[in-house]
């Protein structure tokens, strides 16, 4: 357990959000119906694409303010520091709150991560990120104790067992799978998660228990869920600005320096500058995307809260607009080109989380960043259904072998340019 | 194993890095005790201090990170092809120094368990 002083200013301002956010949803459904409607959640698999805010406005909000809370206790009590990295995990699962995480069904993948550290005999902390974006295949756990309709007496300890099993495996899986795209992935545990999806999805399509993968998708207008993103974009920007005690040029030429960088696994923005400009990176793309989802016709619902807040948490961990946009471009580009519309539901997420390739566009360039993006679209459209819509980051499995199909060819290239091997010549 | 794989990437990590300045000469010396390590890398090409200075913050972190040294810290040593990144190790070692040698640079690092004894090694008592 840690927390230094400008940590301590992070926890209150993360803190601050979920209050609000769960200030909004009593609000809107009173005390009892947000209560009875979290626990309704509770008992959903979550599987993609369930948008909680279809069940209630407040029970989603309570959820996904749980999630998140959980998120950061965990951060608090394995003593590791609240910044780029943690800060982005706690946005993430926050986001997913609102669709496919629940309270129930990411305690036991988080134990599962636990008993890990303990049988590789190490601290908690080390394995804390892989905890905390482990969750994203919570949805497992609901559907084994929920949707295949045992016994409550079998079904509860199957779905605990399968969480902790899953837990346990993801550490020895998420560190192969960062070498494979060496860190131009920015949700690699979704990679990895999505390549744990596929056996998993393989075993209950041979015990013929897998049931086909359904939309819920909430297309109407809840100003209530309108009103949170660009209110913890503006208290982001102005905590960044109040916060970092120096003067206002001073800071936006930090975060115009924050541009410049490649964003490749691990950038911690907040180990880059002495100051908090990193939440000002955060609201700008916050509302960036925002402003994005509103232009094309798209819904403000759970998952593209959820989409906008993973982007504004990499904000502070390898996301800004500069090796952001090339991405965005190119989902843009290849969703007109194949007829789709920009405002269904998968062109939609996939041009928030396409940014998960933003370090290519940040190493190679807008032009690789935009082929990227196009070539994220494509698969993202796909690999649902290969992992069963288990794992929640599709778009960081997408984006795995995106990244590791352009990084293989720009390595193998690279590598094999003459003025690299011994001269021939005597 | 794991003593082993944790130097062999360190080997090649910080072996990457002085490669990339294409030296004429490289040598590696190793120092095992059971709860610890000691590295030197030394080659023959000279760093001016600002290099130098860059070279120890990378591998001198201001603060523990234990969450990025147990998982992103895994990428270290395994792609020898590119540019190294020697954060990826900062996170991971007891201590590193950095210094001019009458022919080129030399890197000293220290590595351990949680029970790593600096004196059974050759560290400086005000660098520790």
């Amino acid at each position: 357990m840690r927390s230094e002083p400008e940590e301590t200013k992070r926890y209150i301002l993360l803190a601050s959000f979920l209050l609000i956010v769960i200030l909004i949803g009593l609000f809107t459904d009173g005390i009892k119906e947000t209560f009875t409607s979290f626990m309704t959640i509770q008992t959903i698999s979550g599987r993609l694409i369930q948008d909680f805010t279809t069940i209630s406005i407040g029970g989603a909000l309570l959820n996904a303010a749980i999630v998140a809370i959980i998120g950061m206790a965990l951060v608090f009590f394995s003593s590791v520091t609240l910044a780029g990295p943690t800060i982005a995990a706690i946005f993430t699962m926050f986001g997913f709150g609102l669709f496919g995480k629940t309270a129930l069904n990411i305690s036991f993948i988080i134990l599962g991560v636990f008993i890990a550290s303990k049988i590789a005999n190490k601290s908690f902390g080390a394995y804390s990120l892989i905890a905390l974006f482990g969750t994203a295949l919570g949805p497992v756990v609901t559907y084994v104790m929920f949707d295949l309709h045992l016994p409550l007496l079998v079904s509860i300890p199957s779905a605990i067992l399968s969480g902790i099993v899953i837990g346990v495996i993801l550490p020895s899986i998420a560190g192969v799978m960062l070498s494979l795209h060496q860190g131009y992935n920015l949700y690699n545990i979704g990679f990895s998660c999505g390549f744990m999806g596929l056996f998993i999805s393989s075993f209950f399509h041979a015990s013929r228990q897998m049931s086909p993968i359904t939309i819920t998708w909430n297309s109407e207008v809840h100003w209530q869920l309108h009103i949170i993103i660009p209110l913890i974009s503006i208290m982001s920007i102005l905590f960044g600005f109040i916060t970092s005690k120096q003067s206002i040029i001073k800071s936006i030429k930090e975060v115009k320096g924050l541009q410049s960088l490649v964003g490749r696994l691990p950038t911690d923005f907040f180990d880059l500058v002495e100051s908090e400009t990193p939440f000002i990176n955060m609201g700008v793309l916050g509302l960036l995307s925002y402003g994005y989802v509103n232009v094309v016709g798209g819904n403000i619902n759970g998952p593209m809260i959820a989409g906008i807040a993973t982007v504004m948490g990499f904000g502070s961990f390898g996301k800004s607009v500069k090796n952001s946009y090339p991405l965005v471009v190119g989902v843009i580009l290849a969703t007109l080109l194949f007829g789709k519309s920009l405002n269904a539901p998968g062109p939609m997420l996939a041009a928030l989380f396409s940014t998960t390739l933003a370090p290519i566009a940040g190493q190679f360039g807008p032009i690789i960043g935009i082929i990227a993006g196009m070539i994220h679209l494509i698969v993202v459209e796909s690999s649902a259904a290969w992992h069963g819509g288990f794992d929640l980051y599709n778009n960081g499995f997408a984006g795995g072998l995106s990244a590791t199909l352009v990084i293989s060819i720009i390595h193998w290239y690279q590598s094999n340019k003459k003025d690299e091997d011994f001269n021939n010549e005597t | 194993m794991k003593r082993r794989e944790f130097l062999n990437i360190l080997i090649a990590e910080v072996s990457n890095f002085l490669l990339e300045g294409n030296p004429l000469r490289l040598v590696i010396s190793l120092h095992q005790e059971s709860d610890g390590a000691h590295l030197s890398f030394f080659d023959d090409k000279k760093r001016d201090e600002g290099e130098l200075m860059k070279i120890r913050n990378a591998l001198n972190p201001r603060h523990s990170r234990p969450e990025l040294a147990g998982y992103y810290g895994l990428m270290a040593g395994h792609d020898t092809s590119w540019s190294a990144r020697l954060k990826l190790i900062g996170w991971q070692i007891k201590r590193a120094t950095v210094s001019n040698t009458d022919s080129g640079i030399q890197i000293d690092i220290w590595l351990g368990s949680d029970a790593f004894n600096p004196a059974d090694f050759t560290i400086d008592k005000e660098k520790k």
